[in-house]
């Protein structure tokens, strides 16, 4: 892992209508460095900035002050500049199924990897490949994507950045409308394409939970300023502010609050079922040894 | 860009244009329009901007809001001044190669220009300052008639409102779609006449997609809420006419009439 973070956000801001009576100002100064390999958690309430935080990173939108840099070049300067950024940092929007054109999965897949003007035979690896990584079998390629499965159909496309071989996936709300399994599934895939690639993943969640299981780095959107920025177990040992916020902490850690309020001596951070049971047992051991 | 395109946007208000009852407002406009058609100088055209922008005025809609409208369709104003301005009778001032301009051509581009976007000003004032439900409600009540000839006019209506209020989601979508095949790398701005519209397969593709499973859900929203069409279909709040509705004819009668005994007399 190099020591330069392949992303850096400047003082970004970012005013929408600017000028009109419609002007909204969406991010306030945002800094932030993101490394090669860091799994990221980027939470916030409705309305915080992080969907146009995340249009920033690939050239979508432009900054209104402030600038992104992607290993050290500013990604809007000009427009090789843009379109590098386009294809190292991959882009999964919410509900990417809606997206999906191609008659079949095979050319949809292929549809970035050929804006990038590769070889066909290069074309042909990644598209076989990033089908690995999101769980399509061949058979499915030269099947229409409409008649498959919605679960497949958010595969697929994620599929469709992935053979883009994005050195940065960010993704929104990737697990939303999906039932448990699917949640798992994907996320795992991810995280298969996170260990072989080493690529950095931002996920973009309202889910605690899930962002805590994977994330190793939690940033904290509020009214458009990084408000936290931190482990799961700093970020979330400020419970009460998250709460201010309107952000929901996970189960664990209310529970855990609670307990404490009840006068139980609770350690450490705790919000996954597992913390919760290691530290009630650590505290009924400490019971025993009084 | 895309945002741009108001059509059919509501702005709630608490104003008496927007309190005025929707069958006054759509008869205005119609009133409105004839007489712009009828306008033919400048105290005409004067008496006709005061009135829009009394209108505008009273509604507290802000002028820049009501010009935006006027945007998209700029070329077509301009294109039409242009041929006005070059193939009108009259006197000649200025020639060259094929170009002749005359002092009617001068003043029919100037008024046709004005008529456009004085025509787009006002029937945007309409859905501006009136909801799309009482929109529709007052083509109903106004077509009502059509109903002893065997025409849909409940269905018609809410064809319409539904499409109007379509309208401002499927541009919305159209953005959505844009930027996530852009992230996929797709340019549409590049490339010859050919290459530009095959661009807009990715795009169009998933848009009449998602409008598909919109019209779907929404039959099946109505459906369950056991809509079957206008018959026996009663209103919460019926509309009335009002003193100020009243008024309103009176006034709308009067500058009706005012332009066209103007134009009688050539002015």
């Amino acid at each position: 892992m190099s020591k330069d973070p392949i992303l850096k956000i400047e003082n970004l801001t970012h005013v929408y209508s600017q000028g009109t009576p419609f002007e909204l100002s969406a991010l306030n100064g945002i800094n932030l460095e993101i490394h090669r390999g860091e799994i990221i958690g980027v939470i916030g309430h409705t309305g915080s900035g992080k969907s146009t935080l995340i249009q920033h990173l690939n050239a979508l939108i432009k900054p209104t002050t402030g600038k992104i840099c992607l290993d050290g070049r500013d990604i809007n300067e000009s427009k090789e500049s843009i379109k590098a950024a386009r294809s190292k940092v991959g882009l999964v929007f919410q509900y990417p199924e809606y997206q999906l054109f191609e008659e079949t999965v095979y050319k949809d897949i292929a549809f970035g990897p050929k804006n990038m003007k590769l070889a066909e035979d290069e074309i042909d690896v990644r598209v076989r490949a990033s089908a690995k990584f999101v769980g399509i079998g061949e058979e499915l390629l030269e099947r229409s994507p409409f008649d498959l499965s919605g679960g497949q159909k958010r595969r697929i496309a994620i599929a469709g950045v992935i053979a883009m071989l994005p050195e940065v996936l960010v993704l929104d709300e990737p697990m939303a409308g999906l039932d448990p399994a699917g949640r798992r599934d994907i996320m795992e895939n991810l995280m298969s394409y996170h260990t072989e690639t080493g690529a950095a993943i931002l996920i973009v969640t309202h889910s605690m939970e899930e962002a805590a299981r994977y994330a190793k780095r939690m940033v904290v959107l509020d009214h458009g300023k990084v408000a936290m920025d931190g482990t799961p177990e700093e970020v979330f040992s400020r419970g009460r502010e998250l709460r201010q916020m309107g952000l929901a902490v996970p189960e664990m850690t209310e529970l855990a609050d609670k307990l404490r309020d009840m006068g139980v001596p609770l350690e450490d951070t705790v919000y996954t079922v597992e913390q919760m049971l290691s530290a009630l047992l650590k505290m009924e051991r400490g019971r025993e040894h009084a | 860009m895309l945002k741009d395109i108001t059509l059919g946007q509501y702005f709630p208000g608490d104003t008496v244009v927007h309190r005025l009852d929707p069958r006054t407002k759509i008869l205005m406009v119609l009133v409105y329009i004839v007489a712009l058609f009828i306008a033919e100088s400048f105290v005409s055209y004067a008496v006709m901007m005061l009135c829009l922008g009394l209108v505008i005025g009273i509604s507290r809609i802000r002028l820049s809001t009501v010009l935006r409208g006027v945007k998209p369709i700029l070329f077509v104003i301009i294109l039409t001044a242009l041929l006005n301005l070059f193939y009108s009778e009259g006197n000649v001032l200025v020639e060259f190669w094929i170009f002749r301009i005359t002092d009617r051509g001068i003043l029919n581009a100037i008024f046709m220009a004005l008529r456009i976007i004085m025509l787009i000003m006002g029937t945007f004032m309409l859905t501006y300052t009136t909801s799309p439900i009482m929109l529709t409600y007052g083509i109903e009540k106004l077509l009502g008639p059509l109903k002893v000839f065997k025409v849909p006019v409940h269905e018609l209506a809410m064809i319409m409102s539904m499409a109007l209020r379509l309208i401002p989601t499927l541009i919305e979508e159209t953005d959505k779609i844009m930027s996530a095949q852009k992230a996929r790398g797709a340019e549409f701005d590049t490339g010859n006449i050919i290459q530009k519209a095959k661009a807009l397969l990715p795009i169009l593709v998933p848009l009449f997609i998602s409008a598909f499973r919109r019209a779907d859900e929404l039959a099946v929203a109505m459906e369950s809420r056991c809509y079957h069409g206008g018959e026996g279909r009663t209103r919460l709040n019926n509309l009335k006419m009002a003193a100020r509705d009243y008024l309103t004819f009176a006034i709308g009668a009067v500058i009706l009439a005012g332009v066209i005994v103007l134009a009688h007399f050539g002015l």
